[in-house]
Protein backbone atom coordinates (compact mmCIF):
# COMPACT_ATOMS: atom_id res chain seq x y z
CA UNK A 1 0.00 0.00 0.00
CA UNK A 2 0.91 3.42 -0.63
CA UNK A 3 0.01 6.89 -0.13
CA UNK A 4 0.06 8.70 -3.34
CA UNK A 5 -1.11 12.35 -1.91
CA UNK A 6 -2.61 13.86 1.44
CA UNK A 7 -5.08 16.49 1.02
CA UNK A 8 -6.43 18.31 4.62
CA UNK A 9 -8.98 20.75 4.68
CA UNK A 10 -9.12 22.69 8.69
CA UNK A 11 -7.69 19.22 9.99
CA UNK A 12 -6.19 20.63 13.52
CA UNK A 13 -3.47 23.17 12.81
CA UNK A 14 -3.55 22.53 8.70
CA UNK A 15 -6.29 24.89 7.53
CA UNK A 16 -5.45 23.96 4.11
CA UNK A 17 -2.75 21.27 3.05
CA UNK A 18 -1.66 19.50 -0.37
CA UNK A 19 1.13 16.91 -0.12
CA UNK A 20 2.63 13.80 -1.97
CA UNK A 21 4.70 11.92 0.17
CA UNK A 22 7.66 9.89 -1.12
CA UNK A 23 6.60 5.96 -1.73
CA UNK A 24 9.56 4.93 0.38
CA UNK A 25 10.41 6.60 3.91
CA UNK A 26 9.24 10.47 4.88
CA UNK A 27 10.67 11.88 8.07
CA UNK A 28 8.78 15.12 9.15
CA UNK A 29 11.23 17.46 11.08
CA UNK A 30 9.65 20.40 12.89
CA UNK A 31 9.88 21.72 16.40
CA UNK A 32 7.73 20.92 19.16
CA UNK A 33 4.10 21.71 18.36
CA UNK A 34 4.48 22.51 14.85
CA UNK A 35 2.27 19.89 13.52
CA UNK A 36 4.05 16.26 12.67
CA UNK A 37 1.92 14.23 15.12
CA UNK A 38 -1.13 15.74 13.14
CA UNK A 39 -0.14 14.59 9.96
CA UNK A 40 0.50 10.66 10.71
CA UNK A 41 -2.75 11.03 12.93
CA UNK A 42 -4.46 12.21 10.07
CA UNK A 43 -3.56 9.02 7.95
CA UNK A 44 -3.95 6.69 10.92
CA UNK A 45 -7.42 8.48 10.38
CA UNK A 46 -8.38 7.96 6.75
CA UNK A 47 -7.62 4.05 7.56
CA UNK A 48 -9.26 3.56 11.16
CA UNK A 49 -11.69 6.14 11.43
CA UNK A 50 -10.18 6.78 14.87
CA UNK A 51 -7.70 9.28 16.34
CA UNK A 52 -4.52 6.97 17.28
CA UNK A 53 -4.05 9.48 20.50
CA UNK A 54 -7.62 8.57 21.38
CA UNK A 55 -8.53 12.15 20.83
CA UNK A 56 -12.50 12.79 20.32
CA UNK A 57 -13.87 13.48 16.71
CA UNK A 58 -14.36 17.60 17.53
CA UNK A 59 -11.15 18.15 18.73
CA UNK A 60 -9.66 17.22 15.12
CA UNK A 61 -11.33 20.45 13.36
CA UNK A 62 -9.50 23.01 13.27
CA UNK A 63 -10.65 25.83 15.64
CA UNK A 64 -11.78 28.07 13.58
CA UNK A 65 -13.78 25.34 11.27
CA UNK A 66 -16.74 23.65 11.40
CA UNK A 67 -16.31 20.67 9.12
CA UNK A 68 -12.75 18.83 8.59
CA UNK A 69 -12.09 17.00 5.22
CA UNK A 70 -9.51 14.01 4.72
CA UNK A 71 -8.53 12.55 1.40
CA UNK A 72 -5.69 10.32 0.11
CA UNK A 73 -5.18 8.42 -2.79
CA UNK A 74 -3.91 4.68 -2.41
CA UNK A 75 -2.00 3.99 -5.28
CA UNK A 76 -1.43 0.27 -5.57
CA UNK A 77 -5.33 -0.04 -6.00
CA UNK A 78 -6.09 3.85 -6.86
CA UNK A 79 -8.26 4.04 -3.98
CA UNK A 80 -9.68 7.48 -3.06
CA UNK A 81 -10.41 7.92 -0.15
CA UNK A 82 -12.38 10.70 1.70
CA UNK A 83 -13.66 11.72 5.22
CA UNK A 84 -15.39 14.90 6.30
CA UNK A 85 -15.96 15.65 10.08
CA UNK A 86 -18.82 17.82 11.34
CA UNK A 87 -19.04 19.38 15.21
CA UNK A 88 -22.67 18.04 15.36
CA UNK A 89 -20.85 14.35 15.03
CA UNK A 90 -21.82 13.27 11.58
CA UNK A 91 -19.38 12.32 9.22
CA UNK A 92 -19.35 11.20 5.93
CA UNK A 93 -16.88 8.62 4.51
CA UNK A 94 -16.14 7.09 0.84
CA UNK A 95 -14.38 5.38 -1.47
CA UNK A 96 -14.29 6.37 -4.64
CA UNK A 97 -17.87 7.37 -5.31
CA UNK A 98 -19.17 4.92 -2.84
CA UNK A 99 -20.54 6.19 0.46
CA UNK A 100 -19.83 3.68 2.92
CA UNK A 101 -21.27 3.25 6.02
CA UNK A 102 -18.76 1.00 8.12
CA UNK A 103 -15.34 0.92 9.08
CA UNK A 104 -14.72 -2.32 8.00
CA UNK A 105 -15.25 -1.56 4.04
CA UNK A 106 -12.61 1.00 4.64
CA UNK A 107 -9.42 -0.97 6.21
CA UNK A 108 -9.65 -2.78 3.01
CA UNK A 109 -8.14 0.11 1.20
CA UNK A 110 -5.84 1.68 3.15
CA UNK A 111 -4.11 0.16 6.55
CA UNK A 112 -1.66 1.57 9.06
CA UNK A 113 0.39 0.16 11.88
CA UNK A 114 1.76 3.27 14.37
CA UNK A 115 3.99 3.26 16.96
CA UNK A 116 3.26 5.66 19.17
CA UNK A 117 5.68 7.27 22.34
CA UNK A 118 3.23 5.87 25.13
CA UNK A 119 3.69 2.01 23.63
CA UNK A 120 5.21 1.04 26.53
CA UNK A 121 2.25 0.65 28.24
CA UNK A 122 0.95 -2.05 26.00
CA UNK A 123 2.97 -4.13 27.98
CA UNK A 124 3.42 -2.29 31.80
CA UNK A 125 -0.20 -0.97 31.40
CA UNK A 126 -3.79 -2.39 31.91
CA UNK A 127 -5.33 -5.14 30.30
CA UNK A 128 -7.35 -2.89 28.50
CA UNK A 129 -4.42 -1.74 26.40
CA UNK A 130 -3.53 -5.47 24.87
CA UNK A 131 -7.48 -5.93 24.45
CA UNK A 132 -7.32 -3.32 22.06
CA UNK A 133 -4.29 -3.98 20.38
CA UNK A 134 -6.07 -7.77 19.45
CA UNK A 135 -8.93 -5.82 18.95
CA UNK A 136 -7.57 -3.89 16.13
CA UNK A 137 -4.67 -6.39 14.82
CA UNK A 138 -8.23 -8.87 14.38
CA UNK A 139 -9.94 -5.84 12.34
CA UNK A 140 -6.95 -5.24 10.33
CA UNK A 141 -7.40 -8.82 9.31
CA UNK A 142 -10.93 -9.91 9.68
CA UNK A 143 -12.88 -7.09 8.25
CA UNK A 144 -15.95 -8.51 9.79
CA UNK A 145 -14.19 -8.23 13.00
CA UNK A 146 -14.96 -4.81 13.63
CA UNK A 147 -19.07 -5.27 13.53
CA UNK A 148 -18.64 -8.26 16.04
CA UNK A 149 -17.40 -5.93 18.27
CA UNK A 150 -19.71 -3.06 17.30
CA UNK A 151 -22.53 -6.29 18.35
CA UNK A 152 -20.57 -7.33 21.97
CA UNK A 153 -20.40 -3.37 22.98
CA UNK A 154 -23.81 -2.99 22.28
CA UNK A 155 -25.12 -6.13 23.62
CA UNK A 156 -22.94 -5.32 26.86
CA UNK A 157 -24.27 -1.63 27.32
CA UNK A 158 -27.95 -3.09 26.82
CA UNK A 159 -27.09 -6.00 29.70
CA UNK A 160 -25.66 -3.37 32.16
CA UNK A 161 -28.54 -0.81 31.56
CA UNK A 162 -30.38 -3.49 32.27
CA UNK A 163 -29.14 -4.51 35.65
CA UNK A 164 -28.97 -0.63 36.48
CA UNK A 165 -32.55 -0.82 35.87
CA UNK A 166 -33.00 -2.55 39.10
CA UNK A 167 -36.14 -4.73 37.52
CA UNK A 168 -35.09 -8.57 38.60
CA UNK A 169 -37.25 -10.03 36.07
CA UNK A 170 -35.20 -13.04 35.13
CA UNK A 171 -36.48 -14.32 31.98
CA UNK A 172 -35.32 -10.78 30.08
CA UNK A 173 -32.10 -11.47 31.94
CA UNK A 174 -31.60 -14.81 30.74
CA UNK A 175 -32.11 -13.21 26.99
CA UNK A 176 -29.64 -10.87 27.51
CA UNK A 177 -26.92 -13.19 28.83
CA UNK A 178 -27.78 -15.69 26.15
CA UNK A 179 -27.49 -12.67 23.35
CA UNK A 180 -24.35 -11.60 25.57
CA UNK A 181 -22.62 -14.76 25.29
CA UNK A 182 -23.11 -15.19 21.44
CA UNK A 183 -21.53 -12.01 20.71
CA UNK A 184 -18.77 -13.03 23.06
CA UNK A 185 -17.84 -16.13 21.77
CA UNK A 186 -17.32 -14.59 18.80
CA UNK A 187 -15.53 -11.81 19.92
CA UNK A 188 -13.46 -14.13 22.15
CA UNK A 189 -12.15 -16.49 19.19
CA UNK A 190 -11.27 -13.55 16.54
CA UNK A 191 -8.84 -12.50 19.70
CA UNK A 192 -7.94 -15.55 20.41
CA UNK A 193 -6.68 -16.05 16.86
CA UNK A 194 -5.42 -12.31 16.26
CA UNK A 195 -3.00 -13.09 19.28
CA UNK A 196 -1.57 -16.65 17.73
CA UNK A 197 -1.06 -14.51 14.80
CA UNK A 198 0.80 -12.21 16.30
CA UNK A 199 2.48 -14.94 18.76
CA UNK A 200 4.02 -16.95 15.24
CA UNK A 201 5.98 -13.48 14.53
CA UNK A 202 6.67 -12.01 17.95
CA UNK A 203 9.35 -14.45 18.64
CA UNK A 204 11.25 -13.24 15.95
CA UNK A 205 10.54 -9.37 16.34
CA UNK A 206 11.97 -9.70 19.63
CA UNK A 207 14.62 -11.49 18.90
CA UNK A 208 15.55 -9.18 16.26
CA UNK A 209 15.64 -6.01 18.49
CA UNK A 210 17.22 -7.63 21.66
CA UNK A 211 19.87 -9.26 19.47
CA UNK A 212 19.12 -12.84 21.01
CA UNK A 213 16.56 -15.28 21.16
CA UNK A 214 13.88 -15.65 23.59
CA UNK A 215 10.49 -17.37 24.10
CA UNK A 216 7.98 -15.19 23.65
CA UNK A 217 4.32 -16.20 24.20
CA UNK A 218 0.73 -14.54 23.50
CA UNK A 219 -2.30 -16.02 25.51
CA UNK A 220 -5.21 -15.23 25.44
CA UNK A 221 -6.87 -15.69 28.66
CA UNK A 222 -10.25 -14.79 30.37
CA UNK A 223 -10.43 -14.49 34.08
CA UNK A 224 -13.54 -17.17 34.31
CA UNK A 225 -12.40 -19.78 31.21
CA UNK A 226 -8.65 -20.15 31.79
CA UNK A 227 -5.95 -19.29 28.63
CA UNK A 228 -8.32 -19.66 25.34
CA UNK A 229 -7.72 -22.26 22.83
CA UNK A 230 -8.12 -20.59 19.27
CA UNK A 231 -9.18 -23.43 17.80
CA UNK A 232 -12.45 -23.96 20.20
CA UNK A 233 -15.47 -23.43 18.73
CA UNK A 234 -17.29 -20.45 19.35
CA UNK A 235 -20.40 -22.49 20.80
CA UNK A 236 -18.55 -23.38 23.50
CA UNK A 237 -17.19 -20.76 24.40
CA UNK A 238 -20.61 -19.07 24.62
CA UNK A 239 -21.58 -22.18 26.84
CA UNK A 240 -18.72 -21.26 29.38
CA UNK A 241 -19.85 -17.53 29.50
CA UNK A 242 -23.08 -18.27 29.87
CA UNK A 243 -22.26 -20.82 32.89
CA UNK A 244 -19.89 -17.40 34.62
CA UNK A 245 -22.79 -15.02 33.84
CA UNK A 246 -25.04 -17.37 35.52
CA UNK A 247 -22.41 -17.93 38.59
CA UNK A 248 -21.97 -13.82 39.02
CA UNK A 249 -25.89 -13.03 38.84
CA UNK A 250 -26.46 -12.22 42.17
CA UNK A 251 -23.12 -10.28 42.02
CA UNK A 252 -24.20 -8.34 39.15
CA UNK A 253 -27.44 -7.24 40.47
CA UNK A 254 -25.70 -5.97 43.79
CA UNK A 255 -22.69 -3.76 41.20
CA UNK A 256 -25.54 -3.59 38.82
CA UNK A 257 -22.67 -4.14 36.32
CA UNK A 258 -21.36 -7.11 34.28
CA UNK A 259 -17.99 -8.43 35.81
CA UNK A 260 -17.62 -11.62 33.33
CA UNK A 261 -17.03 -11.65 29.34
CA UNK A 262 -14.00 -10.19 27.44
CA UNK A 263 -14.38 -6.54 28.41
CA UNK A 264 -12.44 -8.07 31.20
CA UNK A 265 -9.88 -10.39 29.83
CA UNK A 266 -6.92 -9.98 30.18
CA UNK A 267 -4.27 -10.64 27.42
CA UNK A 268 -0.71 -12.02 28.55
CA UNK A 269 2.61 -11.74 27.31
CA UNK A 270 5.36 -13.57 28.69
CA UNK A 271 9.23 -13.38 28.04
CA UNK A 272 11.15 -16.33 28.72
CA UNK A 273 8.44 -18.19 30.84
CA UNK A 274 7.82 -15.14 32.71
CA UNK A 275 4.81 -12.51 33.09
CA UNK A 276 6.31 -9.63 31.07
CA UNK A 277 3.79 -6.46 33.02
CA UNK A 278 5.40 -7.23 36.04
CA UNK A 279 8.26 -9.20 36.21
CA UNK A 280 10.32 -8.08 32.80
CA UNK A 281 12.62 -5.12 33.37
CA UNK A 282 11.74 -1.46 31.93
CA UNK A 283 14.56 -2.18 28.76
CA UNK A 284 13.15 -5.68 28.14
CA UNK A 285 9.49 -4.26 28.57
CA UNK A 286 10.69 -1.56 25.94
CA UNK A 287 12.06 -4.18 23.40
CA UNK A 288 8.60 -6.08 23.85
CA UNK A 289 6.55 -2.93 23.02
CA UNK A 290 8.72 -2.57 19.88
CA UNK A 291 7.96 -6.27 18.66
CA UNK A 292 4.84 -6.18 19.02
CA UNK A 293 3.99 -3.24 16.66
CA UNK A 294 6.40 -5.02 14.27
CA UNK A 295 4.51 -8.46 14.84
CA UNK A 296 1.52 -6.46 13.88
CA UNK A 297 2.57 -5.15 10.68
CA UNK A 298 4.18 -8.80 9.86
CA UNK A 299 1.32 -10.84 10.78
CA UNK A 300 -0.91 -8.25 8.94
CA UNK A 301 1.14 -8.53 6.50
CA UNK A 302 1.14 -12.01 5.83
CA UNK A 303 -2.62 -12.97 6.33
CA UNK A 304 -3.72 -10.00 4.19
CA UNK A 305 -0.78 -9.59 1.52
CA UNK A 306 -0.17 -5.93 1.55
CA UNK A 307 2.17 -3.59 3.14
CA UNK A 308 0.18 -1.11 5.76
CA UNK A 309 1.49 1.90 6.47
CA UNK A 310 4.28 2.30 9.12
CA UNK A 311 3.52 5.34 11.03
CA UNK A 312 6.06 6.00 13.52
CA UNK A 313 5.57 8.93 16.14
CA UNK A 314 8.49 10.46 17.70
CA UNK A 315 9.58 7.04 18.49
CA UNK A 316 13.54 7.25 18.25
CA UNK A 317 14.07 9.95 20.48
CA UNK A 318 12.88 7.18 23.33
CA UNK A 319 15.56 4.92 22.62
CA UNK A 320 19.09 3.65 23.19
CA UNK A 321 21.24 3.84 19.93
CA UNK A 322 21.25 -0.02 20.11
CA UNK A 323 17.89 -0.59 19.72
CA UNK A 324 17.54 2.67 17.50
CA UNK A 325 19.75 0.72 15.04
CA UNK A 326 18.16 -2.63 15.66
CA UNK A 327 14.75 -1.10 14.92
CA UNK A 328 16.18 0.33 12.26
CA UNK A 329 17.03 -2.48 10.97
CA UNK A 330 14.02 -4.48 11.33
CA UNK A 331 11.35 -2.18 9.53
CA UNK A 332 10.16 -3.28 6.45
CA UNK A 333 9.72 -2.72 3.20
CA UNK A 334 7.05 -0.70 3.47
CA UNK A 335 5.42 3.25 2.66
CA UNK A 336 6.86 5.03 5.82
CA UNK A 337 5.95 8.20 7.90
CA UNK A 338 8.81 9.15 10.50
CA UNK A 339 8.34 11.77 12.96
CA UNK A 340 10.74 13.41 15.09
CA UNK A 341 12.30 17.21 16.00
CA UNK A 342 15.77 16.54 15.03
CA UNK A 343 16.76 14.91 11.82
CA UNK A 344 19.92 13.45 13.21
CA UNK A 345 18.02 11.20 15.78
CA UNK A 346 16.78 9.08 12.86
CA UNK A 347 19.24 6.62 11.41
CA UNK A 348 16.73 5.75 8.34
CA UNK A 349 17.61 6.78 5.07
CA UNK A 350 14.54 8.79 3.65
CA UNK A 351 13.33 11.68 2.57
CA UNK A 352 13.26 14.83 4.85
CA UNK A 353 10.36 17.04 5.28
CA UNK A 354 10.28 20.37 7.28
CA UNK A 355 7.19 20.58 8.99
CA UNK A 356 5.67 24.46 10.12
CA UNK A 357 2.76 26.57 9.84
CA UNK A 358 0.50 24.22 8.53
CA UNK A 359 2.79 23.20 5.62
CA UNK A 360 5.48 20.62 4.93
CA UNK A 361 8.24 21.39 2.45
CA UNK B 1 -33.71 33.52 10.61
CA UNK B 2 -36.29 33.90 7.77
CA UNK B 3 -40.12 36.03 8.60
CA UNK B 4 -42.46 34.12 11.10
CA UNK B 5 -44.43 31.92 8.91
CA UNK B 6 -41.64 30.68 6.52
CA UNK B 7 -39.13 29.75 9.45
CA UNK B 8 -42.14 28.31 11.30
CA UNK B 9 -42.90 26.00 8.71
CA UNK B 10 -39.14 25.26 8.45
CA UNK B 11 -39.28 24.25 12.08
CA UNK B 12 -42.25 22.10 11.48
CA UNK B 13 -40.03 20.20 8.63
CA UNK B 14 -37.07 20.00 9.95
CA UNK B 15 -38.62 18.24 13.20
CA UNK B 16 -39.72 14.80 10.25
CA UNK B 17 -37.09 11.98 10.79
CA UNK B 18 -34.65 12.25 8.16
CA UNK B 19 -34.75 16.02 7.23
CA UNK B 20 -32.28 17.96 8.22
CA UNK B 21 -31.83 22.16 8.11
CA UNK B 22 -31.20 22.48 4.50
CA UNK B 23 -33.77 20.21 3.02
CA UNK B 24 -36.26 21.35 5.34
CA UNK B 25 -35.51 25.07 3.75
CA UNK B 26 -35.33 24.10 0.32
CA UNK B 27 -39.08 21.95 0.64
CA UNK B 28 -40.38 25.09 2.42
CA UNK B 29 -39.13 27.06 -0.37
CA UNK B 30 -40.67 24.96 -3.00
CA UNK B 31 -44.00 25.52 -1.10
CA UNK B 32 -43.43 28.93 -1.15
CA UNK B 33 -44.19 28.96 -5.25
CA UNK B 34 -47.04 26.24 -5.51
CA UNK B 35 -50.89 27.07 -6.01
CA UNK B 36 -53.25 27.78 -3.24
CA UNK B 37 -54.85 24.49 -3.50
CA UNK B 38 -51.56 22.22 -4.08
CA UNK B 39 -50.78 23.26 -0.37
CA UNK B 40 -54.34 22.63 0.89
CA UNK B 41 -54.19 19.32 -0.76
CA UNK B 42 -51.02 18.79 1.37
CA UNK B 43 -52.02 20.40 4.43
CA UNK B 44 -55.33 18.27 4.67
CA UNK B 45 -53.39 15.21 3.89
CA UNK B 46 -51.97 15.25 7.03
CA UNK B 47 -54.97 16.43 8.57
CA UNK B 48 -56.66 13.78 7.46
CA UNK B 49 -54.37 11.10 7.93
CA UNK B 50 -54.01 12.29 11.85
CA UNK B 51 -58.27 12.05 11.55
CA UNK B 52 -58.99 9.06 10.45
CA UNK B 53 -56.21 6.61 10.69
CA UNK B 54 -56.13 4.59 14.15
CA UNK B 55 -54.49 1.21 15.42
CA UNK B 56 -56.21 -1.92 14.26
CA UNK B 57 -57.60 -3.62 17.23
CA UNK B 58 -56.12 -7.13 16.46
CA UNK B 59 -53.08 -6.77 14.93
CA UNK B 60 -51.95 -3.13 15.52
CA UNK B 61 -51.42 -2.17 12.21
CA UNK B 62 -52.38 1.47 10.62
CA UNK B 63 -56.03 0.95 9.89
CA UNK B 64 -58.68 3.23 8.61
CA UNK B 65 -61.95 0.82 10.25
CA UNK B 66 -61.65 -1.14 13.13
CA UNK B 67 -60.02 -3.69 11.90
CA UNK B 68 -56.85 -3.49 8.93
CA UNK B 69 -57.43 -4.63 5.67
CA UNK B 70 -55.17 -7.85 6.03
CA UNK B 71 -57.16 -8.80 9.07
CA UNK B 72 -60.20 -8.46 7.46
CA UNK B 73 -59.40 -10.51 4.76
CA UNK B 74 -60.46 -13.45 4.60
CA UNK B 75 -58.41 -15.71 2.31
CA UNK B 76 -55.74 -15.19 4.42
CA UNK B 77 -53.90 -17.90 6.68
CA UNK B 78 -55.08 -17.14 10.39
CA UNK B 79 -53.35 -20.02 11.89
CA UNK B 80 -49.80 -17.87 10.84
CA UNK B 81 -48.34 -14.64 12.27
CA UNK B 82 -45.35 -12.53 11.39
CA UNK B 83 -44.35 -10.58 14.57
CA UNK B 84 -42.77 -7.11 13.45
CA UNK B 85 -41.21 -3.91 15.35
CA UNK B 86 -42.92 -1.37 13.92
CA UNK B 87 -46.23 -1.16 11.51
CA UNK B 88 -44.45 0.19 8.42
CA UNK B 89 -42.57 -2.86 8.68
CA UNK B 90 -45.65 -4.59 7.64
CA UNK B 91 -45.70 -2.97 3.77
CA UNK B 92 -41.42 -4.24 3.39
CA UNK B 93 -42.75 -8.06 4.37
CA UNK B 94 -46.03 -7.16 1.70
CA UNK B 95 -43.79 -6.27 -1.03
CA UNK B 96 -42.01 -9.96 -1.04
CA UNK B 97 -45.37 -11.23 -1.96
CA UNK B 98 -44.15 -14.67 0.02
CA UNK B 99 -46.27 -14.05 3.16
CA UNK B 100 -50.05 -14.96 3.46
CA UNK B 101 -50.55 -14.95 7.12
CA UNK B 102 -51.68 -11.88 9.88
CA UNK B 103 -49.52 -9.65 11.40
CA UNK B 104 -48.91 -8.09 15.03
CA UNK B 105 -47.02 -5.09 15.50
CA UNK B 106 -45.10 -4.94 19.02
CA UNK B 107 -44.50 -1.05 18.69
CA UNK B 108 -40.41 -1.78 19.26
CA UNK B 109 -37.97 -3.84 20.57
CA UNK B 110 -36.69 -4.60 24.25
CA UNK B 111 -34.10 -1.97 25.00
CA UNK B 112 -32.99 -0.98 28.55
CA UNK B 113 -31.32 1.70 26.95
CA UNK B 114 -34.43 3.05 25.73
CA UNK B 115 -36.45 2.36 29.04
CA UNK B 116 -38.19 -0.42 27.02
CA UNK B 117 -38.78 -3.73 28.93
CA UNK B 118 -41.36 -6.70 27.45
CA UNK B 119 -44.15 -5.04 29.68
CA UNK B 120 -43.66 -1.67 27.29
CA UNK B 121 -44.54 -4.12 23.82
CA UNK B 122 -47.43 -5.66 23.00
CA UNK B 123 -46.22 -8.95 24.04
CA UNK B 124 -49.29 -9.95 26.55
CA UNK B 125 -51.78 -8.63 23.72
CA UNK B 126 -49.68 -11.37 21.16
CA UNK B 127 -49.94 -14.31 24.22
CA UNK B 128 -53.96 -13.70 24.40
CA UNK B 129 -54.30 -13.82 20.59
CA UNK B 130 -52.64 -16.69 20.46
CA UNK B 131 -54.79 -18.68 22.97
CA UNK B 132 -58.03 -16.53 21.51
CA UNK B 133 -57.17 -16.80 17.58
CA UNK B 134 -56.26 -20.53 17.35
CA UNK B 135 -52.63 -19.19 16.34
CA UNK B 136 -50.60 -22.37 15.59
CA UNK B 137 -47.12 -20.36 13.97
CA UNK B 138 -45.23 -16.98 15.15
CA UNK B 139 -42.74 -15.90 12.81
CA UNK B 140 -40.76 -13.58 14.25
CA UNK B 141 -39.55 -10.80 11.87
CA UNK B 142 -38.39 -8.39 14.42
CA UNK B 143 -35.20 -6.34 12.93
CA UNK B 144 -31.36 -7.87 12.72
CA UNK B 145 -30.06 -5.91 15.74
CA UNK B 146 -29.30 -6.80 18.96
CA UNK B 147 -32.60 -5.39 20.41
CA UNK B 148 -34.38 -7.35 17.79
CA UNK B 149 -32.56 -10.57 18.33
CA UNK B 150 -33.04 -10.66 22.26
CA UNK B 151 -37.17 -9.68 21.56
CA UNK B 152 -37.36 -12.48 19.14
CA UNK B 153 -35.51 -14.83 21.82
CA UNK B 154 -37.69 -13.24 24.41
CA UNK B 155 -40.99 -13.68 23.08
CA UNK B 156 -39.96 -17.96 21.71
CA UNK B 157 -39.36 -18.50 25.87
CA UNK B 158 -42.60 -17.20 26.61
CA UNK B 159 -44.85 -18.39 23.90
CA UNK B 160 -43.35 -21.79 23.12
CA UNK B 161 -44.75 -23.16 25.84
CA UNK B 162 -48.03 -22.43 24.68
CA UNK B 163 -47.56 -25.24 22.10
CA UNK B 164 -46.97 -23.16 19.08
CA UNK B 165 -44.09 -23.17 16.43
CA UNK B 166 -41.81 -20.09 16.80
CA UNK B 167 -39.48 -19.23 13.72
CA UNK B 168 -36.70 -16.60 13.49
CA UNK B 169 -36.40 -15.06 10.00
CA UNK B 170 -32.95 -16.55 8.49
CA UNK B 171 -31.85 -12.79 7.66
CA UNK B 172 -28.66 -12.99 4.78
CA UNK B 173 -27.96 -9.73 6.52
CA UNK B 174 -25.16 -8.45 9.16
CA UNK B 175 -26.40 -7.42 12.67
CA UNK B 176 -27.17 -3.94 13.27
CA UNK B 177 -29.32 -3.50 9.75
CA UNK B 178 -32.98 -2.46 9.72
CA UNK B 179 -35.32 -3.87 8.34
CA UNK B 180 -36.20 -1.07 6.34
CA UNK B 181 -33.03 -1.51 4.30
CA UNK B 182 -33.09 -4.89 2.97
CA UNK B 183 -34.43 -5.22 -0.79
CA UNK B 184 -37.17 -7.59 -1.24
CA UNK B 185 -34.94 -10.50 -2.99
CA UNK B 186 -33.02 -11.12 0.22
CA UNK B 187 -36.36 -10.73 2.59
CA UNK B 188 -38.15 -13.06 0.25
CA UNK B 189 -35.10 -16.12 0.88
CA UNK B 190 -34.96 -14.65 4.40
CA UNK B 191 -38.70 -15.82 4.66
CA UNK B 192 -38.06 -19.05 3.10
CA UNK B 193 -35.12 -20.29 4.94
CA UNK B 194 -36.71 -19.05 8.57
CA UNK B 195 -35.77 -21.15 11.31
CA UNK B 196 -36.46 -22.70 14.41
CA UNK B 197 -36.26 -20.67 17.75
N1 LIG C 1 -8.24 21.36 16.44
C1 LIG C 1 -7.13 22.11 16.29
N2 LIG C 1 -7.17 23.28 15.62
C2 LIG C 1 -6.05 24.03 15.49
N3 LIG C 1 -4.85 23.68 15.97
C3 LIG C 1 -4.75 22.52 16.63
C4 LIG C 1 -5.87 21.68 16.83
N4 LIG C 1 -5.48 20.59 17.52
C5 LIG C 1 -4.17 20.76 17.76
N5 LIG C 1 -3.73 21.91 17.23
C6 LIG C 1 -2.36 22.44 17.30
O1 LIG C 1 -1.48 21.50 16.75
C7 LIG C 1 -0.26 21.58 17.48
C8 LIG C 1 0.18 20.19 17.88
O2 LIG C 1 0.59 19.55 16.75
P1 LIG C 1 1.33 18.16 16.87
O3 LIG C 1 0.81 17.38 18.00
O4 LIG C 1 1.28 17.57 15.53
O5 LIG C 1 2.79 18.65 17.23
P2 LIG C 1 4.14 17.91 16.97
O6 LIG C 1 4.79 18.54 15.81
O7 LIG C 1 3.90 16.45 16.94
O8 LIG C 1 4.90 18.32 18.30
P3 LIG C 1 5.79 17.45 19.30
O9 LIG C 1 7.17 17.45 18.73
O10 LIG C 1 5.73 18.24 20.56
O11 LIG C 1 5.19 16.10 19.42
C9 LIG C 1 -0.49 22.36 18.73
O12 LIG C 1 0.24 23.55 18.66
C10 LIG C 1 -1.96 22.62 18.74
O13 LIG C 1 -2.25 23.92 19.17
MG1 LIG D 1 4.20 14.90 18.28
ZN1 LIG E 1 -54.90 -5.86 11.65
Amino acid sequence: MRLAWLHLHSFRSYPALEWRPDPGVNILVGRNGAGKTNVLEAIGFLANLRSFRGAPEETLIAHNAETAVLRGEESDAQALVEVEITRKGGRRTRIGQKSIGRTSDLRSALRTVAFLPDDLDLVKGSPAGRRELLDDVATQIWPGAALDQAEFDRTLRQRNAFLKQGDRDPATLEVWDTRLAQAAAKVMGRRARAAAALEETLVESYGRIAGEETSVRFAYQSDWGGTLDPTTPASEWAKSLTGALRERRRLDFELRTTGSGPHRDDPAISLGGQGSRHQASQGEQRTLALALRLATHRAVSLQTDRLPLLLLDDVYSELDPDRSKALTDALPEAQTFVSTTRLDEVPVPGRAWQVSEGDIR
Amino acid sequence: MFEGPLQRLIDELARLPGVGRKSAQRMAFHLLGVEREDALRLSSAIVDMRDQLRICSRCYNVTASEECTICRDSKRDQTVVCVVERAQDIAVIERTQEFRGRYHVLGGAISPIGGIGPSQLRIAELGKRIEDEGIMELILATNPTVEGDVTAMYIAREMKPRGVRVTRLAMGLPVGGDLDYADELTLGRALAGRSEL
